[in-house]
């Protein structure tokens, strides 16, 4: 019989914990193909998402005023020479509802007109059922599939547009866009519409946001300077690339975070196969000291073990990619219909699929070295040894852990693929610590803790809870990398709520900070101000309705140009309601400096991209327009959405419309008066709103709003990681199996002495529930570590600093010593049911 | 006297491969209440076995066994377990106590399975300790004390809650010749000045002599009965002569 026959049979002598053992690799491969095939069809898809926003055109000439181009500018396009096709896209905001009925739904929607024409000559938009508008049908609509599949509407439903003209038919659903292209704009919430049928419902035209330029062939650079020549309103140019950078930037760090939570399964499977090998290792002791006594030399025995490594990671590895490919359909079918993340469908890239493999197999390999290690160092004396060995000490045992934890993180990064960005390097330099840190502490720690944690248990179920605390402390290095594993599981899941929870209290202090009175009025589209002042003020219950104008002007920052959206905005209500959060210069002298004009408010975010400091000045000029130097009046933390990430800058209003002539506004703040209810003002708000084509907004609303689409991410997050937390279970269950055949003649003992099948039993799983109660309590401490180290790194984006979701926090506690209380009815059952005379009889 | 304990015969046969093997074949005896019984044999002659089936570890195949008035040889495990639980003691050849309770806990064992408050046994606790001698040892692991005083632990363990009988199984096959005596001076001690039954099983000689009768086993049936009677110098000589009469 050759060695490699023994590595197997040994393997094979326990089938169950083989199969548990390379359960625990498959789930870690799954995750990790899962998450990166779903990261390959994310990729695919933001490619896709603007190739097909563009379909055949080369150009769009995007209007920089929120008024919009011009009829005339649109003309001018169109006869451009070397124009082939020029396509409108008209863009408004929408309140939607499905027709009146106990089901009615209300929807705000991103709405464009477009003429079905000139899109079906640039080959767009994609449609995933139904037919693209055509003149024929001119209360026909299109939405995106995803979206209808959410909201449960589909082909032939028909939908009123919130404050159209009395005599507009409702529209009606005749195709579903594929969830890239237009489908992919705002998240999936859009409606397109024929530019004819949009305009024609409302009293004002949607604004020319866009037209969209094929070129003749060959005629693309003339187009351009065509454009840039007889174009008089202010215009930006954008291609393909410029949307593919937007719509990678709304989806950034999906891919890191999946990858981490990957690794983190991985590195938990990794550990169960060090702890299946030192078990069989344990088991067999004496089997090894009979080979080394027969002339096995110590290089044989660990190749043994390192092939009894391979065997399990290639089964292991091969089942994953299965299940992997299954997780991998599972998440992309999940957020497309949650809209979480924009993907494509499924494909099997043929990298993804080499890298998890040998992943799984290296990360396997690595694991079972250091029991690999062990079993060379196996005396021949061991054969007729009748106790087992010493195990070498705790610093010894954990050296060799940290090591493979370490192989196993850098494994990863040298062989993920080098195109995913630096999300996964900072993830891992993140996940080497935190897994470092937890397998120390887990040891260490699991003494003085599981005392702590085994106290209540000790006080209520007596010599179980007594014996199962006891137990904790025979092998402190293999229980504790079995609740490490758990652990780091657990605080995975920890560390997603923590950051969930961070980030609401963010967008919840944001969204208050920029919305004086707590009210706003959302109009369709930017209208003029002074038209319905009047208006707006008469809503019941107002003490004030601000406007805030907005328009668009190009910044010069030392050379380079940039444009920017600023917010016209009335200091005195803002100063007010409290409103800002100023980082950066004196609050009153903030507003006093506004209001004698001439000054901005920057966006923390734009402060510290741009050095700006309170007291400088910066340029910026209206293309085509006025220039004008403001001097910086104070930073505040956050500001109203601008075009780019970092907020728009605030100037007063009265600047807004006497230096700029910007006399629209979309937003309108609303300050309630004293004394009314905020439930009846928000009636009044939504009422009026209505009248105006407009949206009633809440910073309540807007919170959840933006919450709604965190938590579907992160919930996703949170199913990842609880795979992790799988695997943790599966360690538990191989580590405790392997404690109460140790002690098989001890339980023997405490039976021979009265102890009950039952006793025996609440022995183990007491054993295993302090030993999860632990996992839970360190996850903890991890978790929010991690957070409040992800929070400092980015305060910008987590200003309302580290929110502990405390709920959250008993769930997990709970979570690990229920999930390790259940790992521990298998090896509880194993303890009592053992034979009890022949247990008795070990060794002797 | 009265018997605390009754078997009645006891046949015990276990199955190997496709034939039957009989470890007990009719084994009745008797043991009276402060009995201090040995049960003798060689390897193999089923005294292990017969002790097993005695202490309600294992369950005859026929034959009936009354302890202090109840018939285990049919009861369930979970009633034989508590019937050991009242009525038992054992002490093994191999010690084993817990390896990370107190030399203390390890006594009070009996009384934590049975989910007796400690505080309550704690004078029986110390008391025990001051009759193994170990009362300075208490709050010690067992890995901090030597083969043979983990054997008086163990014997204070089983002696904790004043059972009905002591089960010794070849309580000295793991001790040297002093430590070993240490512990048959102790378990004698304890039937002499407590009252305590004691069934012992050796395959040594000098052990079954500190008996007040001996059952000689060989293949799975009693060959003979040795009345020796209490004597506190539990000198073997005629034990010896007995047993090398039947040519042992």
């Amino acid at each position: 019989m050759r060695l490699s026959a023994f590595a197997w049979r040994s393997l094979s002598a326990r089938p169950g914990r083989t199969l548990l053992t390379a359960l625990g690799v498959a789930l870690g491969v799954a995750l990790v193909t899962g998450t990166l095939l779903t990261a390959d069809a994310a990729t695919r898809a933001l490619s896709r998402a603007a190739t097909d926003l563009y379909g055949e055109a080369d150009l769009r000439v995007r209007a920089f005023n929120s008024g919009g181009l011009s009829e005339e500018a649109f003309v001018q396009i169109r006869t451009l020479p070397g124009v082939a096709i020029a396509a409108p896209v008209t863009e408004r905001r929408l309140t939607i509802s499905t027709l009146p009925g106990p089901d009615e739904q209300v929807f705000t929607l991103l709405t464009l007109g477009v003429d079905p024409a000139s899109e079906a000559a640039l080959g767009r938009p994609q449609m995933a059922a139904g037919s693209p508008l055509d003149t024929d049908h001119p209360h026909g609509a299109l939405v995106s599939s995803s979206w209808a599949a959410e909201h449960g509407l589909g082909i032939g439903d028909e939908l009123l547009l919130t404050g159209s003209a009395p005599d507009v038919p409702p529209i009606r659903i005749q195709g579903l866009l594929t969830d890239t292209g237009f489908g992919a704009l705002s998240g999936g919430s859009v409606l397109v519409l024929a530019r004819e049928t949009l305009d024609t419902a409302f009293a004002l035209p949607a604004p020319l946001a866009a037209v969209d330029v094929n070129a003749q062939d060959g005629r693309e650079g003339e187009v351009e300077a065509g454009l840039e020549r007889v174009l008089t309103e202010p215009f930006v140019l954008e291609t393909v690339a410029d949307a593919t950078a937007a719509f990678e930037r709304a989806q950034a760090g999906f891919s890191g975070i999946a990858f981490l939570l990957g690794l983190i399964a991985l590195v938990a499977g990794g550990f169960l196969v060090a702890n299946t090998l030192v078990m069989t290792l344990a088991e067999r002791t004496r089997e090894v000291g009979l080979l080394r006594a027969a002339g096995a030399t110590g290089r044989q025995v660990r190749g043994l073990v390192l092939r009894q490594g391979v065997a399990l990671g290639v089964i292991g590895a091969s089942l994953g990619l299965v299940l992997g490919i299954g997780i991998g359909a599972i998440l992309v079918r999940v957020l497309a219909v949650s809209r979480a993340a924009m993907v494509d469908a499924l494909s099997l890239s043929p990298g993804v699929i080499v890298f998890a493999f040998v992943l799984g197999l290296v990360v396997t390999i690595l694991a079972a070295w250091f029991p690999a290690a062990e079993a060379a160092r196996v005396s021949p004396l061991e054969a007729v040894r009748p106790t087992s060995r010493s195990r070498g000490t705790l610093v010894s045992r954990l050296r060799l852990i940290v090591v493979l934890e370490l192989g196993i993180v850098i494994a990863g990064l040298v062989l993920y693929p080098a195109d995913r960005g630096e999300g996964p390097v900072i993830s891992a330099i993140l996940a080497v610590g935190l897994l470092v840190g937890l397998t120390a502490a887990a040891a260490f720690l699991l003494a003085p803790l599981g005392r702590l944690v085994g106290a209540p248990f000790e006080r209520f179920f007596g010599a179980q809870g007594l014996l199962g605390r006891a137990n904790l402390g025979r092998d402190r290095a293999r229980t504790g990398l079995s609740v490490a594993a758990l652990t780091i599981a657990l605080a995975a899941v920890v560390t997603v709520g923590a950051t969930a929870a961070s980030a609401r209290g963010t967008a919840e202090r944001w969204v208050e900070s920029i919305l004086p009175g707590g009210h706003a009025i959302r109009l369709a589209n930017p209208s003029p101000i002074d038209a319905l002042q009047e208006t707006i003020e008469a809503t019941s219950g107002t003490l004030y309705a601000s406007p805030i104008a907005d328009f668009g002007v190009v910044a010069s920052l030392d050379g380079v140009e940039k444009e920017m959206g600023v917010a016209g905005i009335d200091p005195t209500v803002w100063q007010d309601a409290g409103s800002l959060i100023v980082v950066s210069g004196e609050r009153s002298s903030m507003f006093d400096r506004l209001r004698a004009g001439g000054a901005v408010v920057l966006p923390d975010a734009f402060a510290q991209a741009s050095g700006l400091a309170v007291g400088d000045t910066l340029d910026v000029a209206v293309p085509g327009g006025v220039e004008a130097t403001l001097e910086v009046a104070g930073v505040v933390a956050y500001s109203l959405p601008g075009r780019t990430g970092e907020g728009a800058l605030l100037v007063s209003l009265e600047d807004a419309r006497t230096i700029f002539g910007a006399d629209l506004a979309t937003l309108w703040a609303m300050v309630p008066q004293p004394m009314v209810s905020d439930a009846v003002y928000t009636e009044e708000v939504a009422l009026k709103a209505n009248q105006l084509a407009g949206e009633g907004l809440t910073a309540a609303g807007l919170a959840d709003q933006l919450n709604g689409s965190l938590d579907r991410l992160l919930g996703l997050f949170d199913l990842l990681a609880l795979v992790s937390v799988v695997i943790g279970a599966i360690g538990i269950v191989n580590t405790l199996t392997l404690g109460v055949t140790e002690r098989a003649r001890e339980i023997a003992v405490l039976r021979a002495h009265g102890m009950t099948v039952g006793q025996v039993q609440g022995m183990v799983v007491t054993e295993a529930a302090i030993m999860g109660t632990v996992g839970g309590l360190l996850a903890v401490t991890a978790g929010l570590a991690v957070t409040w180290l992800l929070v400092s790194l980015a305060p910008r984006d987590f200003a309302a600093g580290l929110v502990i979701p405390w709920p959250l926090v008993g769930a997990i506690i709970l979570l690990g010593l229920g999930v390790a209380a259940a790992a521990g009815i298998y090896p509880a059952r194993r303890a009592s049911t053992g034979p009890l005379l022949a247990n008795l009889k070990q060794f002797e | 006297m009265t018997a605390i304990l009754e078997a009645r015969d006891l046949v015990k046969r276990y199955p190997v491969g496709d034939t039957q093997v009989d470890a007990l074949r009719g084994v009745s005896l008797t043991v009276e209440s402060g009995e201090f019984l040995a049960i003798m044999g060689a390897s193999g002659s089923g005294k292990s076995t017969l002790l097993h089936m005695l202490g309600g570890l294992d369950r005859p195949t026929s034959g009936e066994i009354v302890i202090d008035g109840v018939d285990i040889s049919r009861l369930d495990d979970e009633h034989a377990t508590l019937t050991r639980r009242e009525k038992t003691g054992f002490v093994f050849q191999f010690f084993n106590l817990i390896p990370l309770l107190t030399v203390r806990e390890n006594v009070a064992l009996p009384f934590l399975i049975g989910g007796e408050p400690l505080g309550e046994h704690a004078g029986r606790v110390d008391e025990l300790l001051e009759l193994v001698g170990l009362t300075l040892k208490a709050e010690h692991r067992p890995n901090q004390l030597s083969a043979g005083e983990q054997q008086r632990v163990a014997v204070a363990r089983a002696l904790a809650h004043d059972p009905a009988l002591l089960f010794a199984d070849e309580p000295t096959g793991n001790l040297d010749y002093t430590t070993g005596g240490e512990i048959l001076d102790l378990l004698w001690k304890s039937c002499a000045e407590l009252s305590q039954t004691i069934v012992l099983v050796t395959h040594d000689a000098r052990a079954a002599a500190y008996a007040d009768r001996v059952l000689v086993v060989r293949d799975g049936q009693v060959l003979d009965e040795i009345a020796l009677g209490r004597r506190p110098e539990h000198h073997p000589g005629a034990l010896l002569e007995r047993l090398a009469a039947l040519g042992l």
